[in-house]
């Protein structure tokens, strides 16, 4: 089948304005939006820049709006958006290159949550072990791979890059609940700051836009009740 | 070097965001359509005479009435859907099936005072 391929192109050296560009290619219905990337790379506009890495849907690299929803290019297939296909690149970051956003603002405010284990026990023996039960009260959010592709599709951070983001939510979550961590209270604190989850107007595009299926805005809805209430079971 | 990253209002409403992302920007209209409704009754009510009569003529049309309606019941069950999904996080997993129930509810009540408000105004 023939695939017209309508890509975001924009060369910070020589454009003023960013532009759409056409392509038209041939593609089998399981074909990826990456592997069409790729093709036009290859062998029809070697200036088309977009960033991938694992092409496996684990790196969250190729985050980018595809027909208007974000999502990546390595896990949409052709079959799933049909054969006339719009490439942009991801809202509320800046754009430096074609696809290629700026992710430090992002990076930024995931650094804010603090995303790493606080223990100050001395360490044990062998493993700090944890029952499966206090195991799969913070499974879900585990499964981030921090391709923004959630912050980038919210109302709330397209208005401000300083508002936190689903992203930085979702890894606060991943520790406040985590029973072998020390430091909940901390990052509560800091999830309840001005830009911080009261700014969440429940859109679900965080839930829906992420590619591994992580109950985003369920996981911001456990965090404003424990900031409510100071529970965290 | 690069492009800003302000995203326009018109790039926000293009974004594809299904049932929810209609639902969030139906709410912001809705309350917009409040704000519109109470400040044109406060204004009639403060500057009374015949700008008065002229603004109470403008709320008190049928097409305006119609319009108000759907924002304030809109604005209504819209709300109540967050709140409750706010407290119970759980039932946040079954948010497709809250819109669902939300327009459920939503469109006969709201066809029902459209028939009222028309027959109102056709009969004179």
């Amino acid at each position: 089948m023939e695939v017209t391929l309508k890509i975001f192109r924009y060369n910070p050296e020589k454009d003023k304005k960013p532009s759409y560009k056409t392509y038209k290619l041939e593609a089998v219905e399981t074909d990826r939006v990456l592997d069409l990337l790729e093709k036009v790379k290859g062998y029809q506009d070697g200036t088309l820049s977009f960033r991938r890495s694992c092409a496996h849907g684990i790196c969250g690299s190729d985050a980018m709006r595809i027909n208007g929803m974000n999502r990546l290019a390595c896990k949409t297939l052709v079959r799933d958006v049909g054969t006339r296909i719009t490439v942009e690149p991801i809202l509320g970051l800046r754009v430096i290159k074609d696809l290629i956003v700026d992710m430090e603002p992002f990076f930024d405010n995931y650094k804010k949550v603090m995303p790493w284990f606080i223990n100050n026990d001395p360490p044990p023996e062998k493993e700090r072990l944890q029952s499966p039960e206090a195991r799969l009260r913070f499974d879900d959010t585990t499964k981030c791979i921090l391709c923004a592709c959630c912050t980038t599709s919210c109302p709330s951070f397209w208005g401000s890059d300083e508002y936190l983001g689903p992203a930085a939510f979702v890894n606060a979550h991943r520790f406040i609940f985590d029973d072998r961590d020390q430091a909940a209270a901390e990052r509560l604190k800091i999830v309840n700051e001005v830009m911080g989850v009261s700014r969440c107007h429940t859109v679900f595009n965080c839930t829906l836009a992420c590619p591994r299926e992580i109950q985003i805005t369920k996981a911001i809805g456990e965090l404003k009740m424990a900031l409510v209430t100071g529970v965290l079971s | 070097m690069g492009l800003s990253r302000n995203v326009s209002l018109w790039q926000g409403l293009k974004y594809q965001g299904q049932g929810p992302m209609l639902t969030f920007i139906l709410h912001r209209i809705g309350g917009l359509g409040i704000v519109v409704f109470v400040s044109v009754h406060l204004l009639a009510s403060y500057f009374g005479g015949e700008v008065g009569i002229f603004l109470n003529s403008v709320y008190e049309h049928w097409a305006f009435q119609l319009v108000v309606f759907f924002c304030a019941l809109f604005h209504a069950i819209n709300g109540l859907r967050i709140v409750i999904l706010d407290l119970w996080p759980k039932l946040i997993e079954h948010q497709r099936e809250a819109i669902w129930i939300e327009w459920a509810v939503f469109l006969p009540l709201y066809a029902m005072c459209v028939l009222v408000i028309l027959r109102t105004a056709l009969s004179g």
